[in-house]
């Protein structure tokens, strides 16, 4: 009896110094999760006003805003970017993203995968290790593992704009982007998006006649859409980045909110389970001297 | 005039303003008050802020794009430093 009270004591300890940990852990990520949240609520102005100025030249003018971008080919080479996390601990996140991925390989690239005609590029540690391991054939760019400890734009236009670059040389026709999207901190959901090339924008005639101006356009409305395209994918591009980050912070949060309760859980059984013991030891030394004595007695 | 200038990260500046001076594509021009609507490409070099008062504010852009509109000017911009 003496050494199962020993034992239960010993989990108690144990179950409640990983409750610690995942407490601390699910704080962590909160702070993490409100910066992360910010940076998405800081760039939203920017990617709003940018994509206002796309319709004011577009209404404004004849055609579309057909550019290099949104060249439709024939995909013979495609790339498909993967957004995961560097660290595990929130719950099956990662998976779902790699899921997703999965999904979209099966749906849009399966002969091209097959014939390894299909680069993956992966962005965070998860993916990269995931990909390495299942898909031999794949060849991929970089692993940009190192990108989340520094989430600046300037980083990550450094990725969107060799994506770009890649598909202007022709090195492949097509690029999805798989990434958790992010809801709030309990609900992130894994998109797969089509990213290159673009879907061809033209004017709705209800924005039209909304923002008919005489506008000046410097230098001219071709050079504009030109400079004005990559900007809005390289804004778009961050905005994938920016939601996988907060999303892998909720989702942790939320895994460890889960994991510290559980704790609780089995700290209550196990401390019914440690007094039964006790009382259990306490009755029988009782009985022993009860029958010690009346043996004495008699 | 109104001006906001914001980049991917942050607001740079908000507020009233009497003239706007940026570096074009094509070269350097300043907004006034009662411009015409415009957009155009900017590219590498200083953005200089009259402010109501008279206060300057300058800093230097990588590149960018302004739009005015009825007295409301817009500036978007990469790489600020200032």
């Amino acid at each position: 009896m003496g050494a199962n009270l020993k034992e239960v004591r010993g989990r108690i300890k144990s179950v409640k110094s990983t409750q610690q940990i995942t407490r601390a852990m699910k704080m962590v990520s909160a702070s993490k999760l409100r910066r992360a949240q910010q940076a998405i609520t800081e760039m939203r102005p920017y990617a709003d006003r940018l994509n206002e100025m796309l319709v004011h030249i577009l209404s404004n003018s004849e055609g579309s805003g057909s550019s290099l971008f949104g060249e439709e080919r024939s995909i013979r080479k495609a790339l498909l970017v993967v957004v995961t996390s560097n660290r595990g601990l929130c719950g099956a996140f990662n998976t779902n993203v790699i899921k997703a991925a999965e999904a979209t390989i099966q749906s849009k690239y399966a002969p091209l995968a097959e014939s390894g005609d299909l680069t993956i590029l992966t962005i965070g540690k998860k993916s990269f290790d995931y990909f390495k391991k299942r898909h031999m054939k794949c060849e991929k760019i970089s692993d940009y593992t190192e990108i989340f400890s520094d989430l600046s734009f300037e980083n990550v236009s450094q990725v969107s704009q060799l994506v770009m670059d890649e598909f202007k040389a022709g090195n492949f026709d097509s690029c999805h982007v798989c990434y958790g999207r992010f809801r709030n901190a309990a609900v992130q959901i894994p998109e797969s998006v089509q990213f290159l090339p673009v879907e061809k924008m033209t004017h709705d005639d209800a924005k039209v006649s909304k923002h008919k101006d005489d506008y000046i356009f410097e230098p001219d409305q071709k050079t504009l859409l030109e400079q004005l395209v990559p900007s809005i994918l390289q804004t778009t591009f961050f905005k994938y980045l920016l939601d996988t980050h907060a999303s892998e912070h909720g989702a942790r949060m939320t895994a460890m909110e889960a994991a510290t309760e559980n704790a609780e859980d089995m700290l209550k059984n196990l401390k019914i389970v440690y007094n039964k013991a006790r009382q259990e030891a306490i009755t029988k030394e009782l009985s022993e001297i009860v029958g010690g004595a009346a043996a004495l007695e008699g | 005039m109104n001006l906001i200038v914001l980049t991917p990260e942050r607001k740079v500046f908000e507020g009233e303003i009497t003239s706007v001076k940026i570096p074009g594509i094509t070269g350097q021009f300043e907004v006034l008050r009662n411009h015409a609507p415009m957009v155009s490409a900017l590219g590498e070099g200083p953005v200089r802020i009259i402010q109501k008062g008279g206060e300057n504010k300058i800093f230097k852009i990588e590149r960018g794009f302004i739009e005015v509109i009825r007295n409301e000017v817009a500036l978007l911009v990469q790489g600020v430093e200032e």
